[in-house]
């Protein structure tokens, strides 16, 4: 047993400090401080991709064969770390912590070679369509309908809670290609080319005031055929796949205890009960940075990770909930300002009163209970928890 | 013992509900603040008069009254002036001497034709008061603000004094504040007897209670009617007992908070203002875990500006933390 890193480790980090310290333009910095949202907006999430894939560093968690550095798990947290302690804008998942990994392990030949590049150059943007009305936690349920028509899929459906559709340009899809089977088996995974006549893409505003939800409605839109990712009805598989990479792929504590300490750095020297608060949280996401590194560690010595792992976005989303509720009490009345512009750092914002921190943290309060929903809600979490871990 | 309303403040609670239920539903009414013509034809119900004492020209003001109308103006999630513009400005005008100036604000209070503000901060001095007062709550509608100065006394001061500075603000629940400066701005001092200021503040701390007991009934029912109709594994998810037993714990929270509202409401006059801070400090906390978990038990449709729910946890957000919120209320009592 040991918790230290080697120090080839430690060179690694020095170097990814180094390239942070350089690459994390004032504007980025900004953007990213300022961001109410769970994804940075797409003009600094763009410039930030465009960065890191030219240090060949955009798709650190994919593997060399793939594309990747060539990264083990640790090097990943390492830079993960880093990133969120230098304050990097946090890049939208869809595409590159979702779909990519999916079309390196499941897609075609011709589907990496034509698919992977454009998701790294940003050609492509990727939303998420999953949810529906009537499937949420039950996604099993889905009715969004392909049918087959020669070298196509006409797809007509609904999908909802698509974030940031309204920058996408490609959709990947759960569709339901046979309704016979069994729910589950019945299920495809589509790619969908949203310039497709028949894909209507309309706001949800959320109660925080950001739009970032949306709904996809899709009207006998022509999908040929080769944009399936694997075979006809096995896209349960795959989204299964897609969910552990989107509740545990990237290291949470890391993010969370950096936000804690800027908030400090911005409300000053917390006391009583908010400086106990503070404390907690703090303690909690120490606990769960352990956590995340002991995933890693068995993932890195070749061992498939317990059912420990699935706790990490229940306690995430928690500790996020937290650190915003305390930021907004921290800051007392300016706590509570709300503008009606976004984003946040834009010129057209109102000049804050108290500093920009307090400005955005109404807004971050407010986005910040999403966590315990999307990607599946904390019920649903604890409930896979007591079967994985527990057997129950 | 009797919690329960009598029969004239069950009339006047049955006029508020049916008026405020006439105009608009919940989620409308929470989506911003309440346009001026329903403040007035809420007076001309002579409504606020329910809310102010006789020496302020109403015909209650007692902190039942205000209360009970509260509470129902929180079920609405109407926007409105209320706990500030009405009640803590009205009966710092009520006990304060009689003047032509104070007559006539209170009668635009009264009518509902006329916006206060209430601010606390600065310094008086004989050139005028001074000094950053902060967020003031609809400091952009008023016409007047009532100071409660730092040195104790009380101002009234004009809102178009060329030496008091205003720039707007917008707060969580969409209402406009002040963010105000003043630079010996004229100030016309009040004489408010020793400890009326404190009396007015915690009668309109009591109002923000009993607001945010309101808005927890709405969101509590809001989120059974939804549990039971929302279906997802071929079931209502209020078949699931953790939907079950989270919202019976809900309940538990409402009733409590109710508790401690009206303990508030009843405490004898030495005792009120530990009980409103505990009536804060527990509802404030109590309001915020109910509104969250309405959301929560909302899924994806709960984090969204379209239902009441969303736009219910942004007022109560507000309302909890108002004063200082919860953390300083608990302060006022371990002091
Ligand atoms: C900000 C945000 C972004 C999102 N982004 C995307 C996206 O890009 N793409 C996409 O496809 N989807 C996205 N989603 C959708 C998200 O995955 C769903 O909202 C989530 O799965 C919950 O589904 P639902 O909203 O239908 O809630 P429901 O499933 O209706 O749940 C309502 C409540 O019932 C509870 N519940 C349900 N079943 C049970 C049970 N068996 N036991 C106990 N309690 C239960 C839930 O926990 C919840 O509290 C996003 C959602 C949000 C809020």
């Amino acid at each position: 047993m040991e918790m230290s890193f080697s120090p080839q480790q430690l060179a690694f980090r020095d170097e990814v400090r180094a390239f942070l310290a350089q690459a994390l333009t004032p504007r980025l910095r900004h953007g990213a401080a300022l961001t109410s949202g769970v994804f940075a907006e797409p003009d600094i999430a763009r410039a930030w991709q465009a960065i890191l894939e030219a240090k060949g560093w955009l798709v650190y968690h994919w593997p060399e064969t793939a594309g990747g550095p060539g990264w083990t798990p640790l090097q990943r947290w390492i830079f993960e770390k880093e990133c969120a302690q230098a304050g990097a804008p946090v890049l939208p998942g869809m595409g590159l912590k979702l779909l990519g990994p999916v079309l390196y392990t499941f897609g075609s030949a011709a589907q990496k070679a034509f698919y992977l590049p454009r998701l790294r150059s940003a050609e492509h943007v990727w939303a998420q369509g999953f949810s529906e009305p009537g499937s949420g936690s039950d996604l099993a349920s889905l009715r969004t309908r392909a049918e087959r028509d020669g070298d196509h899929y006409i797809v007509n459906g609904h999908k909802i809670w698509t974030t940031q559709a309204q920058h996408a340009n490609r959709l990947f899809a759960l569709v339901r290609t046979d309704p016979a089977v069994k729910p589950q088996a019945g299920i495809s995974f589509l790619m969908i080319d949203m310039a497709l006549p028949g894909v209507t893409v309309r706001p949800i505003l959320s109660a925080s005031g950001d739009h970032e939800l949306n709904e996809v409605f899709l009207d006998t839109v022509r999908v040929p055929v080769a944009d399936r990712i694997g075979e006809e009805g096995q896209g349960w598989t795959i989204a299964k796949f897609l969910l552990e990479n989107e509740r545990g792929g990237t290291a949470f504590a890391p993010q969370l205890l950096a936000d804690l300490v800027r908030l400090q750095g911005e409300t000053g020297p917390l006391r009583g009960e908010l400086a106990e608060r503070a404390l907690r949280l703090r303690l909690e996401a120490e606990a769960l940075e352990i956590t995340e590194l002991r995933t890693l560690a068995e993932i890195e010595a070749g061992e498939a990770p317990g059912p420990r792992s699935v706790i990490t976005k229940l306690i995430a989303s928690e500790i996020r909930q937290g650190i915003e509720v305390l930021a907004v009490d921290a800051f007392g009345m300016a706590g509570l300002q709300w503008p009606e512009e976004r984003p946040f750092y834009d010129a057209g914002v109102p000049a804050p009163f108290h500093s920009a921190t307090a400005q955005v943290a109404a807004a971050r309060y407010l986005n910040a209970r999403a966590w315990s929903i999307f990607g599946g809600t904390s019920e649903i979490q604890l409930a896979i928890i007591a079967r994985a871990a527990l057997g129950l | 013992m009797r919690f329960a309303p009598n029969d004239d403040q069950a009339m006047v609670l049955d006029m508020v509900a049916r008026f405020l239920a006439a105009r608009t539903d919940p989620a409308t009414m929470a989506a911003g603040p309440m346009p001026a013509q329903d403040w007035s034809a809420l007076g001309e119900l002579g409504l606020f008069g329910f809310l102010l004492p006789e020496a302020a020209g109403g015909m209650g003001g007692a902190p039942q009254d205000v209360m009970l109308v509260a509470e129902a103006f929180g079920r609405s999630l109407a926007i409105t002036p209320l706990a500030e513009g009405v009640v803590i400005c009205g009966h710092l005008l009520g006990a304060a001497a009689s003047s032509s100036r104070g007559d006539q604000l209170l009668a635009g209070i009264a009518q509902g034709t006329l916006t206060l503000a209430f601010a606390r901060g600065g310094m008086i001095s004989d050139k005028g008061l001074t000094g950053h007062l902060g967020l003031v709550r609809d400091g952009m509608a008023a016409e007047a603000f009532l100071v409660a100065a730092e040195d104790g006394g009380v101002a009234l001061l004009a809102a178009d004094d060329p030496r008091l500075h205003r720039r707007p603000v917008r707060l969580v629940d969409g209402s406009l504040a002040a963010d105000l400066r003043c630079d010996a701005a004229g100030a016309a001092l009040l004489e408010v007897p020793e400890g009326q200021v404190a009396a007015a503040l915690a009668l309109g701390q009591l109002a923000i209670v009993a607001e945010m007991v309101g808005a927890m009934a709405t969101l509590l029912d809001l989120t059974v009617d939804y549990v039971k109709q929302r279906r997802q594994f071929g079931q209502a998810i209020a078949s699931f007992q953790v939907i079950q037993h989270r919202c019976a714990r809900l309940y538990v929270m409402l009733e409590q908070a109710r508790s401690m509202m009206l303990r508030a409401a009843l405490a004898p006059e030495g005792e009120r203002q530990a009980s409103v801070a505990a009536a804060r400090a527990y509802a404030g906390e109590a309001a915020l875990r109910l509104a969250e978990e309405a959301v929560q038990f909302h899924g994806g449709m709960g984090v969204t500006d379209e239902l009441a729910v969303g736009r219910g946890l942004r007022r109560v957000l507000l309302l909890s933390r108002l004063f200082g919120g919860p953390c300083a209320a608990r302060a006022e009592l371990a002091a």
